[in-house]
């Protein structure tokens, strides 16, 4: 503890030093004309047509209405229950843009052109990371150019996209500026920066979005959080092109308006801003060999493999983290969605997603989950609820934002509780009878329950048994002490859990109770996880769909002779066509 | 002719230029989308493309003197059929769906090569030639095929004895037989004879023909109609409660079944099954109002049995919503997609 204290009043104090050093050197990105290095000035585009208007009205009112809301206010009837929330329109704060700082986005309704259309490009890729979709393939381009054309005319009211008085347009040239090639160089650089920037006082030291996390907030007042460089997939401006090294470069030098990320245009040359984003683009999750994740098309999220594969070690389970088994371990991308379907329901969910890896030996197998989670929460508040009750008495119906106890209200100001994950497996999951697979997300009955791991941020480590869809969770004492943490740290905005339990064998295991986890099998798997500042407990939590783990059985010995064999055979196939061809030929010759 | 088959060529050579541009990554790989709700018979009238590229290719080459052989053409084309429908039909389709269209594609390229006796000669002769071995050439095949065919064989079969964690496919079911009767809020509900009691005209009457008219429009974005706006101040009857089932859906369902009812909501990527995609003709345009009012109230717990497995999320909606408003959402789901809902007669 005391350790991070100094580290970070180090880095501040670098960071300030920083700030002296670029301010007096800072002119120098500034060009002749006192814009921006990489700005040019743009002319404002003309007004769209009435018909383009009229047309996007009713394309709003049948799709965009219900999140953004009648007068564009962003309170749709959707909207109380979405974080990020849906865009107010009214005063034209645009977050994803191509001009400067403070200035309206491009938009053109003659012109979908992507680099020239930043309203166009957002409505066609969404917003990945908020509720947002992309609209391509279901509106047709003109019909997305006519509903910004109502938007930008009619609900945008504060400001107007073609008053040249109030209006100035300075566009950044992304098309002409090459981007640095992603060197070990520019990106120690950028690495540097962005401490002498201070984007790590936002961002957090690792860049998971955990520094001043707390009291942020945007135009309107609601709480946001500063973006985790590790999930580029959800960078609002990514355009469907995560790893693309351009978006960060432009998010970068616009800043994104109505949010506290500034632009830093005025102080960083184009080389430092290509650093930088070289060196958030290298953070991004990547596979083992370096290469970006492959993105599945159809959810813009990383691809999803719901096996997860356990390799067997020798003797002990290694708690080093840097332990080559770890290192060789595959790691797995689970998605997490919040649970929505049970009171307390989960409407804003924070943890999107976890990692998971695994080992077993022949006593014992341990996860290794780490996830992402901006602030470490340790109980300070006692739940109105036992955390284990389902369909507890709260009220369906929120209050409306702007009223007391409104989700908006409560985000960032939630009783603090702990920070949780659990692995939940089947029990029993290879007598489920044929036609049923009771195995429903909180198991079944208690014919076939299921069996719970939940480990919590105050070092408990608790089992659990779910009978049914709306049953409590039964805490089974007895099981506690087969199982083991073997870690638990919280570090720059990311949970390192490790838990041991045993793999069960048929002679003293109660087959009832516990999971039995057999070698060469596919055991149904999910992942629950809770985030203390967010207020989850209980049902209030991120859920996973049901994954397989699989322990990688030791490769037997038929593998190695039985296609020798095979070769062999084809061998003498051969020789058998071979010889009665040529027999064929030579009785025909005769 | 000529023109006929110079313009199939150009279509080949076109569309094999474009997919393979697409695979390599040379154009964006959404240059050629897949357009919602219409893949199957968008992938259908691609292959057909390239079939009729094909011909007017091998139709070129051969008026060109560069003539492929029979038994090229044949390898060719079933290649060619097995890397689109790996590499182009997204979502994925598993590996036994695609042994099953590749047998079926070796089948019919046997029967086109074998359509004839002459063109079965044709086919087989290169085989033959490499058995009988009479030039240089074929006798160095020969030998290279001798040592190799073993070599990949035994790689095969090692590879399939491996132990693998691939995905186990669970299929499951997708419309289970509804049952007579359900029970929500302590009322039965018969779904052959129950009604939405919002499909509704302003005066209040059950109105089929006037809700099937104020739905959105067909075709691209599924827009409403000019003079349909469900937030109009004024309206009575059907829009007034689509638009109440749109507040209580853009609440409750948008989050696994999308802003757009296509099943790509904010949750969606985290669960699988996918949640279901209402545009899809297969899903709510294929049901009665009254099967979506049980599946809704019953959720995936109160699938029946054969409607395994029981890996649905989907909550018993009775649980969180009133019947009135589980109608409502009923009544705004048909509307946003533009689709009838059907009736028993």
């Amino acid at each position: 503890m005391m350790d991070s204290m100094t580290q970070k009043a180090g880095i501040i104090a670098a960071a300030a030093f920083g700030v002296v050093l670029v301010s007096s050197a800072g002119y120098s990105s500034v060009s002749a004309q006192g814009l921006p290095e990489g700005f040019k000035k743009g002319d404002l585009a003309p007004e769209p047509s009435a018909e383009m208007i009229e047309a996007g009205k009713r394309v709003y009112f049948t799709k965009c209405v219900w999140c953004h809301g009648v007068d564009g206010a962003g309170d749709g009837p959707g909207a109380d229950r979405l974080w990020p929330r849906p865009r107010n329109f009214n005063q034209g704060t645009f977050k994803i843009r191509h001009t400067a700082s403070g200035e309206l986005p491009l938009f053109d309704a003659k012109k979908p052109i992507p680099g020239q259309n930043d309203l166009f490009e957002t409505v066609t890729h969404g917003l990945p990371g908020s509720a947002m979709p992309p609209w391509e393939g279901i509106l047709s381009e003109e019909q997305r150019q006519q509903v910004l054309s109502f938007v930008t005319t009619q609900l945008v009211k504060d400001r107007k996209f073609t008053d040249k008085q109030s209006e100035s347009q300075t566009v950044l040239q992304l098309a002409d500026l090459k981007p640095k090639p992603a060197t070990d160089e520019s990106r120690k650089r950028g690495g540097e920066l962005i401490v002498e920037k201070k984007c790590v006082e936002c961002h957090g030291m690792e860049g998971r979005g955990d520094g001043n996390a707390f009291n942020l907030k945007d135009d309107w007042g609601f709480s946001i959080q500063p973006a985790n460089w590790h999930k580029c997939w959800n960078f609002r401006g990514s355009r469907q092109d995560p790893y693309n090294v351009a978006n960060i470069f432009r998010t970068f030098s616009t800043g994104v308006n109505g949010t506290p990320m500034p632009s830093f245009a005025d102080n960083t040359t184009v080389d430092e801003r290509w650093d930088i984003a070289n060196f958030v683009n290298s953070l991004c999750e990547r596979d083992p060999l370096g290469n970006p994740l492959p993105i599945d098309p159809l959810t813009d999220k990383p691809k999803i493999n719901f096996v997860i594969p356990s390799d067997m070690v020798e003797g002990e389970i290694p708690t080093d983290l840097e332990h080559e088994a770890w290192k060789k371990a595959p790691k797995r991308y689970v998605a997490m969605g919040g649970q929505i379907t049970h009171k307390p329901r989960n409407f804003v969910n924070r943890l999107d997603d976890i990692w998971v890896r695994s080992l077993y030996n022949d006593k014992h197998i341990v996860y290794l989950v780490e996830w992402d989670d901006r602030t470490k929460s340790v109980a300070e508040g006692k739940l109105p609820w036992a955390p284990t009750q389902v369909n507890i008495d709260v009220k369906e119906q929120d209050p409306k934002t702007g009223e007391e106890g409104s989700i908006a209200a409560h985000q960032n100001n939630y009783a603090v509780y702990n920070d949780a994950i659990a692995i939940e497996t089947a029990v029993k999951w290879k007598e489920l009878p044929a036609p049923i697979k009771p195995r429903y997300l909180f198991g079944t009955n208690e014919q076939f329950p299921m069996d719970i791991v939940k480990w919590e941020a105050d070092g408990s480590l608790r089992a659990f048994k779910g009978t049914g869809w709306d049953k409590d969770f039964e805490e089974r004492d007895n099981y506690e002490e087969a199982m083991k943490l073997l870690k638990a740290e919280w570090k720059n905005g990311r949970w390192y859990v490790m838990i041991q339990r045993p793999v069960g064998n048929k002679k003293d295991q109660d087959y009832d109770e516990d999971t039995f986890f057999e070698v060469g099998q596919y055991i149904p798997t999910v992942f629950f996880a809770w985030d203390g500042h967010n207020g989850d407990a209980g049902r209030k939590m991120a859920v996973s769909a049901f994954y397989y783990t699989f322990m990688n059985p030791p490769v037997p010995q038929e593998t190695y002779i039985y296609p020798v064999v095979i070769a062999v055979g084809v061998v003498l196939l051969e020789g058998w066509v071979l010889t009665r061809r040529s027999n064929k030929k030579k009785g025909k010759t005769l | 002719m000529k023109a006929l088959m110079s313009l199939g060529a150009l279509i080949g050579v076109a569309g094999l230029l474009l997919l393979g541009g697409m695979f390599f990554d040379v154009v964006p790989s959404n240059t050629v989308r897949l357009v919602e709700g219409y893949m199957p018979i968008q992938l259908l009238l691609e292959v057909a493309c390239f079939v009729i590229g094909f011909t007017g290719l091998s139709y070129m080459m051969n008026a060109m003197g560069m003539a492929l052989p029979r038994f090229w053409q044949g390898i060719g084309f079933w290649i060619f059929l097995m890397v689109y429908l790996k590499y182009r039909v997204y979502p994925p389709i598993p590996f036994s769906v695609r042994a099953m269209y590749g047998t079926v594609g070796l089948v019919t390229v046997f029967m086109w090569v074998s359509a004839n006796e002459e063109d079965w000669k044709k086919f087989k002769q290169p085989i033959m030639n490499v058995l009988d071995a009479q030039t240089g050439m074929n006798r160095l095949l020969r030998y290279a095929y001798l040592v190799l065919i073993p070599i990949l064989i035994g790689g095969f079969s090692f590879n399939a004895m491996m132990p693998k964690s691939e995905e186990p496919i669970e299929l499951r079911t997708v419309h289970p037989a509804p049952p007579a009767s359900t029970k929500v809020h302590g009322k039965t509900y018969t779904l052959q004879t129950s009604q939405n009691p919002y499909r509704v005209n302003p005066e209040g009457k059950y109105d089929q023909e006037f809700s099937n008219a104020n739905i959105v429009e067909q075709g691209m974005g599924r827009l409403m109609k000019p003079n349909a706006n469900p937030w109009d101040e004024k309206n009575q009857g059907y829009l007034k409660y689509v638009r109440e089932g749109g507040e209580i859906f853009f609440q409750n369902c948008h989050f696994c079944h999308g802003d757009n009812l296509n099943g790509r909501g904010l949750h969606a990527f985290a669960f699988n099954p996918i949640p279901a995609n209402f545009t899809d003709p297969g899903t709510i345009a294929q049901l009665q109002e009254t099967f979506i009012f049980w599946r809704v109230s019953k959720g995936g717990i109160g699938l029946p049995n054969e409607g395994f497995p029981w890996a649905s999320v989907m909550p018993p909606w009775e649980q969180h919503l009133t019947v009135d408003e589980i109608w409502k959402v009923v009544l705004f789901e048909y509307w946003h997609t533009g689709y009838y809902p059907r009736t028993w007669d």
